[in-house]
């Protein structure tokens, strides 16, 4: 397949440790600064799609805002699924109670696939991104 | 729990380096034993797998979460008056940093140590 690099964002707008959402020919992108290598993978959590880039990046290892999944940036592998709330000691209101018991009940058939990972390079300054 | 398609080997790396954070600045390290690190560090991927969390594989899981979360891996700090003690954790993941020869440490209940 033949490449196709677009210009994203320029070095200057993601510090080390930072991220950036980007959306590129309609393709959503985080772009990651891991200590001054720049990665670039979808947008969305191979789990409950929720956006990325609103989780914590430590090093290569990307956690979920949402339900804390965490993937290895580099190849988009998933190193781990949703780690479980506690929703405290408290018994919920019967219609809570029995929401939550559906919301788990379906949850638990919902798999956490590793995210797509896309090739980057620099140029004079900026981001590159191979959108193929 | 949720399914998951984890790769044990991937998941024990990370696993190393997000535990090597938060037992350094505690004093500790990971044990000498590599055979014995990858044996601990693969039993919680699957502990982790199942439950959602990498629980300390030598302890059983009680079904009370308060009790169940003070055994979450590295469970260092709720434990640390017979860790410092005994100058390992229970299962030999970790071990204090002045420790060389893991082998030679004394193994002491936790009654003896008078805090648990």
């Amino acid at each position: 397949m033949s490449e196709r690099f677009i210009k994203a964002i320029s070095t200057d707008e993601i510090a080390p440790g930072g991220m950036k959402a980007v959306e590129l020919d309609g393709n959503e992108i985080v772009i990651c600064n891991s200590g001054g290598k720049y990665y670039a993978i979808q947008r969305r959590c191979g789990h409950m799609n929720a956006p990325l880039d609103m989780g914590t990046l430590d090093g290569i290892y990307l956690t979920c805002p949402m339900h804390c999944a965490q993937f290895d940036i580099t190849n988009g592998e998933a190193l781990s699924g949703p780690v479980p709330s506690d929703i405290g000691h408290e018994i919920p209101p019967p219609f809570l109670g029995k929401y939550l018991q559906n919301i788990g009940m379906l949850m638990k058939h919902v798999r956490t696939e590793s995210i797509r990972t896309y090739t980057t390079k620099l140029e004079a300054g900026w981001i590159q991104i191979n959108i193929k | 729990m949720s399914k998951s398609l984890v790769n044990i080997e991937s998941r024990k790396k990370s696993l190393h380096y997000f535990f090597e954070k938060v037992v350094g600045p505690l004093g500790f390290k990971f044990t000498s034993d590599e055979d014995l690190m990858n044996f601990l560090l693969e039993q919680e991927v699957i502990l982790e797998s199942k439950h959602g969390i990498p629980f300390c594989p030598c302890q059983p899981l009680r079904n009370d979460r308060a009790r169940d979360m003070q055994i979450v891996c590295p469970c260092i700090p709720f434990h640390r008056k017979h860790f410092d003690e005994i100058k390992r954790c229970w299962c030999g993941l970790f071990i204090h940093k002045d420790i060389i020869d893991p082998d030679k440490l004394p193994q002491l209940p936790p009654k003896e140590v008078n805090n648990e």
